[in-house]
């Protein structure tokens, strides 16, 4: 081989790294594809208290967290190896944010099972139940939503995520009332409905981390993020509150 | 493939001239142009076949394209050589069938170390899916095999995805009617039995009259379950029902009147949205009202006391939809898809108590079915649900 050809030419470094960019931004839609799966897996857990396949997704997290890892080494190793700079750099900051967002979300759907356990050989009421069900319709759909936009570069779309967190937030208060009326109606006693307060409390959070992961692709793409407004603010007051401060 | 074989004489014709140029003076030697004329008619018969192997090989790719199945093809080293539109999709698929890719590459990379495997894949979704997938090891016929009598390395793998959810769900209907049916006709069955057996030994007449009534009860639910049994094979087996315009209004008149007493007793309210008297279907009235006539009832069943079950129907000239919507307890989105089954039970443990035989619902899917029309389900627990009757108008 000629000599001169051990070395990478600099177009070959960048396909590469691009190439490299590439697959991190599969590998973290695959990882979301996995957190995604286990919000109506989960939630079927709880509704037909199938304590096997209860165990089989509390199992199933660490395939999640060997991928997670994964993701985040190759995001480590491409800030180091390419000092990456602008898009780049917000890419790879961006896939190592949502893998803790999508890390977590896998979390709170093993506390579901876990929390299935706990109530197993409950009735759980009807209209519980029902929603239930559509709590984990709505967390799956902001989760869809939330890694389309992504995989497209969408900031409009990833925008719209955090408007569309008010239904399962509505959902979710709506559940606590159901909660009270059922403890009301003494067909749940005070434990098993701080226990479903809590499984409540797991799919409204991970509408929380869709919220999350579309401020950070926002990020990706346009460079802002909602707290710059607030640290512009703060910025704007700096000033003036030093001047009180030191009338000299 | 003409203008590689031109390309070819002409290089010839250069070939032979130089040979006359340094030969000036002798004859053309005749034996360079018989060569020269072999060689290309030599080279074009190769350029047909490889053009013919060429076109067999475009159309079996068109034909890989148009299957369902999903085909991957390795060369030896575990790289993806071939993969049709099917398995193609995958590749950058987001969601849950963003987790079939993982899954291809990890048997190709088995099956090239000689190592066959079939694998399911259940996907949530939505819709819940079961992917099949199945890699084997490909053998080329012509590397020998090792003088040690072991197997040759292999030459690549294929591998085939193939959604299989249909055909897992004909399975779990086929072992479920069998499983049902048995529970259904042998429980009463098997109660008679017992109940007579005591009432044989039993001379107090108090003791004589209770097991007599549980009896009675018990015959009446074998009989219902037979009689419903009967009405269904009717229906599977009878030719298509006469193509007679039915008022809709009549129809629905006829099913709530059938229900009322049921209601009554359980303090349902029976609400109708009076359609309009011209809204007609085309059918057999007597197989309609049993249909919406199910349909009550199941509503009033499944309605806690004081609820209302609403009937309504509508039209867009073309089909008309009748609607019976209740605020009961609603059925679990698992069990959506399989309410329509011969003796399917959301919860066996209710529908004893509630009473029917399992067949309701089957026989309002195969009335439909033979009006050439639809039914479908929408329901949420603790909402309630609505059942949907699409028929042709008249």
């Amino acid at each position: 081989m000629n000599a001169d050809r051990e070395h990478p030419t600099m177009a070959e470094i960048r396909t590469n790294f691009h190439a490299e960019l590439d697959a991190l931004r599969a590998d973290t839609v695959r990882l979301a594809a996995m957190v995604t799966e286990r919000i109506p897996w989960g939630t079927e857990v709880l509704l037909t208290g199938n304590l096997s396949s209860a165990q089989e997704l509390i199992d199933a997290d660490d395939d999640l967290d060997v991928l997670s890892i994964e993701v985040e080494e190759r995001c480590y190793q491409a800030l180091v190896l390419q000092a990456p700079m602008a898009r780049d750099l917000r890419a790879i900051v961006t896939a190592l944010r949502l893998t803790s967002e999508l890390e977590r979300s896998g979390d709170l759907m093993v506390n579901v099972a876990k929390g299935m356990r706990r109530l197993y050989g409950l009735d759980i009421d009807p209209k519980l139940r029902g929603l239930i069900s559509r709590m984990g319709e709505e967390a799956q759909r902001l989760m869809h939503v939330a890694i389309d936009s992504y995989a497209e570069g969408d900031a409009a779309k990833a925008a719209a995520i955090d408007d569309m967190d008010d239904r399962l937030d509505t959902l979710h208060k709506e559940y606590i009332q159901a909660i009270f009326e059922c403890h009301r109606e003494s067909s749940i006693d005070l434990e098993a409905g701080v226990q479903l307060a809590l499984i409540g409390r797991y799919y409204e959070r991970i509408g929380d981390h869709a919220v999350n992961i579309g401020e950070r692709v926002r990020y990706m793409v346009t460079g802002w993020l909602p707290e710059h407004t607030g640290a512009a603010r703060a910025a704007a007051r700096k000033p003036q509150s030093e001047g009180i401060a030191d009338p000299t | 493939m003409i203008r590689r074989s031109i390309d070819v004489r002409r290089r010839l014709d250069t070939l032979r001239a130089r040979l006359e140029r340094e030969g000036e003076g002798t004859a053309p030697s005749t034996s360079v142009d018989d060569a020269a004329e072999r060689l290309a008619r030599a080279f074009d018969a190769h350029e047909a076949r490889q053009d013919a192997a060429g076109a067999v090989a475009e159309r079996l790719v068109a034909a890989l394209d148009v299957i369902p199945q999903g085909i991957v093809l390795a060369d030896a080293a575990g790289r993806v050589v071939f993969r049709n539109r099917v398995a193609d999709a995958f590749a950058g698929a987001r969601h849950s069938e963003a987790l079939v890719e993982p899954v291809i590459t990890e048997l190709i990379g088995r099956a090239v170390a000689g190592e066959a495997e079939t694998r399911v894949l259940d996907l949530y979704g939505p819709p819940r899916r079961s992917i099949q997938l199945r890699a084997v090891p490909l053998d080329d016929p012509d590397v020998p095999r090792p003088a040690n009598g072991d197997a040759a390395p292999p030459a690549g793998a294929f591998l085939v995805v193939e959604d299989v959810s249909e055909r897992q769900r004909l399975e779990a209907v086929r072992r479920d009617f069998v499983a049902n049916i048995s529970h259904e006709l042998k429980t009463p069955v098997g109660a008679l039995g017992l109940l007579a057996e005591t009432l044989a030994g039993e001379d107090d007449p108090e003791v004589v009259h209770r097991l007599a009534a549980r009896m009675q009860r018990e015959a009446f639910r074998v009989s219902d379950t037979i009689d419903d049994l009967l009405q269904l094979s009717q229906i599977e087996a009878g030719s298509l029902p006469p193509r007679d315009p039915v008022p809709v209004h009549l129809v629905v008149t006829d099913a709530v009147d059938r229900t009322r007493s049921a209601a009554e007793l359980r303090s349902v309210r029976l609400v109708v949205v009076e359609p309009p008297e011209d809204l007609s279907v085309l059918g057999d009235r007597r197989q309609l009202v049993s249909a919406v006539a199910n349909l009550c009832d199941n509503a009033v069943k499944y309605s806690d006391p004081g609820a209302d079950v609403t009937v309504s129907a509508r039209t867009d000239g073309k089909t008309v939809e009748i609607d019976v919507s209740d605020n009961g307890i609603g059925i679990p989105s698992t069990d959506l898809g399989r309410v329509f089954e011969r003796f399917y039970r959301v919860d066996r443990a209710r529908s004893r108590d509630t009473g029917g035989t399992g067949l309701g619902l089957a026989i309002v899917r195969h009335v439909v079915h033979n009006h050439e029309g639809e039914v479908s389900v929408s329901s949420r627990e603790g909402e309630g649900s609505t059942f949907t009757l699409s028929l042709p108008a008249a």
